[in-house]
């Protein structure tokens, strides 16, 4: 286990993921219960978990000798479509951008997407390490909204960073995080110029059954674990619950 | 198969019909239940899954070296009563007591009295002293029967509703609805309550008075009642005593003079007065925010005042309703569960008790007995050596809690009877798995003493027994008690000991139950007491003072708790806790607290905050709301992880002595 | 219907709606004679979807036919499919497994509105029955054909002549369309909220509803039904969309003949009227059908 930061950590087991980048599991501590989680890694790989400690569920999993784990569910990020591609990430948001790097890179197209990642704090940043790593080969960006001591990259709300990308107009923006920063998002990428038709969001919702069929997580017709989590904006638009 | 039985939750007694898992576990409302007419709140439909919770208690276990060890039936019955009988031996039978519980069944609850009786000590009592105790001594006082005067049928005929302390739709929610759906034909709706509860959202008037000063406000709406010559001047002549005395001390209580106590406008006090009286017939529901006080049943027989003034008893729609917290109050108080009375509410030291001597052929005791609270405190000083707790949790769900504690630790014998393994039963000496009501037969008495059959749906886990027949080998064995082979048997003694059930019998309180009295001369039970005269002949008003509450806000202390329960919760969580959706809609304990309070002391949402009163402190989470007013905060008792009860005080109210879980001054650390 | 009852539980557990304590109700059954045809008390989904079970745990599900169950109840079972049916393997293995025999209504029922969902007749149905007189007409799917072949077989006719008479004496509501006049700020869901008391009442009585709850109780992990009126239900680490009672209210409705008419061109509802009966607050999901929304 590796400790992230306060309240979040990464789990890492001997299972290869045969997930893609954007699904999930959900993860289970006996007796106490369930939870959804996103793949961290890529497909391929060693199934690793990010996971914030919030509910009763996850705050355990750290502490647990077993976990049961199923999966893995829903959609995952429409990359092998397009060209170019932009992640926007804000917080805990950041580990399915991760797996979606570490599966592009994979497969040699790492140069095709560009990473930009909002934290509160310099301290509430996850792979401390491997952001060190990729920001020589990759292009990572990232901002903070606060600073603490030492800090010396940028300030500001994740959607600023939209501004200075360079993949252009036409890549596709993958988004997400907590539903202010994607709706700020949304708004900025409008502005900007990029096309609805190519972003595209991941929400987060109750999810229990995993299979669309428990009903926890029907957002107008769809069920986001199975028709999601990963939906093109102008599919949801229109939903009035969308941002929560 | 399926099966007609009562719902193991509040004292609505809403009647279920239940399927047993071999034809899929299906929860219905009883369509042609006077109670309930086939609905049910979500306890009833959610809320019976403790029934399987993997916890259940399914052996008996006796502590040895600190730790539970699983022994024989045979094993723990011998053990609890050898160990009784030798501290019996040794320091008399007045060295044990009994904790009763109002989620047992009348025929248990006859059972453990007669037990503690006969082995020679009125040392039993149960919840009901920590819940409707006042209303018991208060009603018997003014009206002669401790118990709701209407049936909830009737409601449908009130033109107005007065609801004082009772957030009706969460505690006693089918009742609610009544009022709700009254409401929604154009029924008046007066909500007496310092929360603003769903009933206050849609009522005529809400009256969102100063915790503790209930005498204050119901003085001063009789004031108004008075001056305008609003009272039922013939009923007061014909029906009731002792108007002139009542009359003198009313006159004290001018609206004007009562708002800086209650912080009631006047003009609400007016208006409330003239749809009380004006709008009739009026029912009077009330509950724990009456009761739980230390003028608890000053309070209740201010309500009894007001309805005799107003002429509001012994008709259809009108009435007096104390709402039972829990499903067998009625009927625990009815078989005398209670250190102050016999069956059938005959007071320990009348002549009366005579007949059961007769009845049980053993000389009884004729002094009252220990109440709840003080069983604990002759504990702690000594002079009480073994408690026998049945269905109860006392180390959450009484006042003052380290008091509790304390006394348990300094027990000889603690024994409890339980179906789980609650924060009391691990304290225990001896503790004996129990039956729920859904695994047993038996009789429940609701809050409109309508006496209902209990009938057994699912087989219980492992070795639980149902309490009756736990309590049938225990009183065998300590009290010399003759076997009873059902409890049928015992219900059928029930019906000689008791007179306003002597006419019940299993045959005909089936399916839909009967309301005592039920005797030969009202062989089908009674729906409206009091229609023509009074047990004690007149109606009593009782000049009732007002005095502030025990506990006051200071400059260190300077918000008011009250403290209560959630539509999801019931009593101290360990049933509904263990239901699925129920425990999920309510996970964890918090406290209610007004935005304005939260800014004033920087708190946040679902941020912990520390409680503390003069008499302890808890940790807990706070739920911003504009439920409550600036200046008080509420805090659920469910939760053992953090038991509000250790905040709370020993003040009890000298008449019925009941515990003032409703006013705690304290204040929120951050 | 003796002889095919005789037949079919050779193979099959039988149960059907039977009266008990005034109720009727679903149960074992001997006889085809014990089995009421009066209305039943509730839509019998335990026999597909139980309300409490170890979902760990599979087992080989028994073949058991239920007899009586209502045409408005079967329809919802058919509508549930198309979520449900093959996705969920406890849902699957008992639908498989269970015959529904469903009774047509002679006569309309109080306060049911089967007709504007295009009942009582059901298109879809394993063995329907309507009784004329001493006789019952039937249609049978093939799938269990064999136990009829000793009797009439129906080309439909008399069951369509039926259903215009019955569609004459209870008019259908003007439901086409609901998913389009309805509004998101109607004034309807909060004065929903004011009276309801989150009972779940219209949930569990819902032919149609399917949602449940998982969780853990010691070492076996359980399934429960769910109701979307409590705000758990959705309330999560990421927050609540639906924190509000009347957001809930909304919701169910909005399910019911806005979402599933989108996802699965069907309205979720057969018109059984049992939630309308089974609430204590007198909510009629008809009202959500009859607003006036366009005159708020």
């Amino acid at each position: 286990m590796v400790v992230e930061t306060r309240d979040v950590y990464t789990i890492r087991l001997s299972a290869i993921n045969e997930g893609r980048s954007g699904q999930f599991y959900m993860i289970s501590v006996p007796g106490v219960g369930e939870a959804p989680i996103s793949v961290a890694s890529g497909f391929g790989r060693k199934i690793e978990f990010t996971i914030r400690d919030i509910g009763s569920v996850t705050a355990r999993i750290r502490h647990s000798e077993t976990v049961g784990i199923r999966g893995p569910y829903g959609n995952g990020w429409p990359w092998t479509d397009y060209d170019k591609i932009i992640a926007v990430a804000g917080g805990i948001g950041f580990p399915p951008v991760r797996s979606l790097l570490e599966e592009m890179v994979d497969l040699g197209r790492g140069k095709d997407l560009e990473v930009l990642y909002g934290a509160r704090s310099p301290s509430d940043l996850v792979y401390k390490k491997m952001l060190e790593d990729w920001g020589n080969t990759l292009d990572v960006h990232i901002t903070v909204d606060r600073v603490d001591s030492g800090w010396k990259g940028k300030v500001g709300f994740v959607p600023s960073l939209l501004e200075d990308t360079h993949l252009g107009k036409e890549a596709a923006v993958f988004i997400i995080g907590p539903p202010l920063m994607m709706m700020n998002t949304v708004k900025e990428a409008l502005r900007l110029g990029f096309s609805e038709d190519r972003m595209y969001l991941s929400l987060e919702r109750r999810m229990e059954c995993g299979i669309g069929v428990c009903g926890h997580c029907n957002v107008g017709e769809f069920y986001v674990c199975e028709d999601g989590p990963i939906f093109p904006y102008s599919k949801v638009k229109e939903s009035p619950e969308l941002f929560l | 198969m399926s099966v007609l039985t009562v719902c193991p939750y509040c004292g609505t007694g809403c009647q279920l019909i239940v399927n047993d898992p071999g034809t899929g576990e299906r929860v219905i409302g009883y369509s042609k239940s006077p109670v309930n007419h086939g609905k049910l709140c979500i306890k009833g439909y959610s809320g019976l899954s403790y029934n399987f919770s993997r916890e259940r208690l399914k052996h008996p276990l006796i502590k040895k070296n600190g730790e539970f060890l699983r022994v024989s039936w045979e094993e723990a019955l011998n053990a609890t009563s050898t160990r009784l009988l030798e501290i019996i031996r040794k320091f008399g039978p007045d060295s044990v007591a009994f904790q009763s519980s109002a989620k047992c069944t009348n025929e248990e609850n006859y059972l453990m009295q007669k037990i503690a009786r006969m082995i020679g000590t009125n040392n039993i009592d149960h919840c009901a002293r920590s819940c409707h105790s006042p209303t018991a001594t208060g009603l018997i006082t003014t009206l002669g029967a401790g118990a709701a005067t209407g049936s909830i049928k009737s409601l449908e005929e009130s033109k107005t509703y007065f609801v004082i302390g009772s957030n009706t739709t969460e505690q006693h929610p089918i009742i609610g609805t009544a009022v709700v759906s009254g409401r929604k034909n154009g029924k008046n709706l007066v909500v007496a309550d310092p929360r603003k509860v769903q009933l206050a959202e849609i009522a005529s008037i809400h009256l969102q008075f100063n915790p503790g000063t209930d005498v204050a406000l119901l003085n001063s709406i009789m004031f108004v009642i008075l001056e305008e010559h609003l009272e039922d001047v013939e009923f007061i002549k014909g029906r009731t005593q002792g108007f002139a005395e009542f009359k003198k001390e009313i006159e004290k209580y001018a609206p004007e003079i009562t708002e800086g106590i209650t912080g009631v406008k006047p003009d609400a006090i007016r208006e409330t007065a003239r749809l009380i009286a004006k709008g009739k017939p009026t029912s009077i529901l009330y509950a724990m925010g009456i009761t739980q006080h230390i003028h608890g049943t000053e309070n209740v027989m201010s309500i009894s005042n007001l309805a005799l003034l107003t002429g509001n008893v012994g008709v259809r729609g009108a009435g007096i309703f104390p709402l039972r917290g829990q499903n067998n109050v009625q009927g625990s108080s009815d078989m005398g569960a209670l250190s102050e009375w016999y069956p059938g509410y005959v007071p320990v030291d009348s002549p009366k008790v005579g007949y059961l001597e007769d009845l049980w052929k053993r000389v009884l005791p004729r002094k009252k007995g220990l109440s709840l609270s003080e069983m604990f405190d002759a504990a702690a000083d000594g002079s009480l050596k073994a408690i026998y707790v049945m269905g109860e949790n006392p180390l959450v769900t009484e006042a003052a809690i380290s008091d509790v504690e304390r006394g348990v630790d300094n027990l000889d014998l603690f024994i409890v009877q339980d179906i789980f393994m609650t924060l009391t039963a691990g304290m225990a000496d001896i503790v004996l798995p129990a039956s729920t009501s859904l695994e047993k037969e038996g009789t429940f008495t609701n809050t409109e003493r309508r006496i209902q059959k209990v009938n057994k749906v699912y087989e219980s886990p492992g070795e639980a027994r149902p309490d009756w027949w736990i309590l049938n080998e225990v009183g065998r064995r300590v009290a010399g008690m003759s076997n009873y082979g059902s409890p049928e048997e015992i219900f059928e003694e029930i019906g000689r000991s008791v007179p306003s059930y002597s006419g019940a019998t299993y045959d005909n309180i089936y399916p839909i139950g009967k309301q005592w009295p039920i005797n030969s001369d009202y062989p089908n039970g009674t729906e409206i007491l009091h229609a023509k005269s009074f047990p004690i002949g007149r109606g009593k008003f009782v000049p009732v003072r007002y005095g502030p509450a025990a506990e006051t806000v200071s400059e260190e202390y300077n918000l008011i708790m009250t403290t209560g329960r959630n539509y999801f919760h019931y009593h101290s969580g360990t049933m509904s806790r263990r239901a699925d959706l129920l425990s999920r809609e309510s996970p964890e304990p918090y406290v209610e607290i007004s935005a304005e309070d939260a800014r004033l002391l920087g708190i946040k949402n679902s941020q912990t905050v520390t409680i503390e009163s003069r008499h302890g402190s808890i940790e807990t989470k706070a739920r911003i709301t504009d439920k409550v007013p600036k200046g008080v905060v509420f805090v659920p008792f469910h939760y053992d992880e953090s038991r509000v009860n250790r905040l709370v005080g020993k003040a009890l109210d000298p008449l019925s002595k009941i515990p003032e879980f409703k006013v705690v001054a304290v204040r929120l650390l951050v | 219907m003796s002889e095919a009852f005789i037949a079919i539980s050779k193979d099959f557990e039988m149960f059907g709606s039977v009266e008990r304590e005034g109720e009727i109700i679903f149960d074992r059954v001997g006889e085809f004679d014990e089995i009421s045809e009066g209305r039943s008390r509730y839509a019998p989904k335990e026999f597909l979807m139980q309300r409490n079970e170890n979902v760990l745990l599979l087992k080989q599900q028994e073949k058991k036919a239920v007899f009586g169950v209502m045409s408005c109840d079967l329809k919802g079972f058919y509508l549930m499919d198309k979520q449900v049916l093959g996705k969920d393997p406890f849902y699957t293995e008992r639908r498989k497994n269970t015959l529904f025999a469903n009774f047509v209504c002679n006569e309309p029922c109080e306060g049911g509105f089967c007709t504007s969902f295009g009942g009582p007749v059901l298109e879809e149905y394993d063995v329907q029955a309507l009784r004329s007189g001493e006789k019952y007409h039937l249609l049978v799917s093939e799938k269990y054909d064999k136990y009829f072949r000793n009797y009439e077989r129906e080309d439909g006719a008399f069951f369509s002549k039926f259903k215009l008479e019955f569609g004459s004496k209870m008019e259908a509501l003007q439901v086409d369309g609901v998913e389009n006049r309805i509004t998101w700020n109607s004034g309807l869901w909060k004065e929903f909220a004011s009276r309801c008391i989150s009972c779940g009442a219209c949930n569990f009585s819902c032919p149609t509803c399917y949602c449940f709850d998982l969780y853990d109780d010691g070492d076996e992990r359980k399934r429960e039904w769910d109701s979307c009126i409590l705000s758990g239900f959705t309330s999560s680490s990421a927050g609540n969309n639906r924190k509000d009672l009347d957001e809930r209210l909304r919701q169910r409705f909005y399910h019911k003949f806005v979402y599933f008419k989108k996802s699965k061109d069907e309205y979720l509802c057969t018109g059984c009227n049992r939630c309308v009966e089974d609430c204590p607050v007198g909510i009629d999901i008809k009202e959500v059908i009859n607003h006036n929304y366009s005159g708020e």
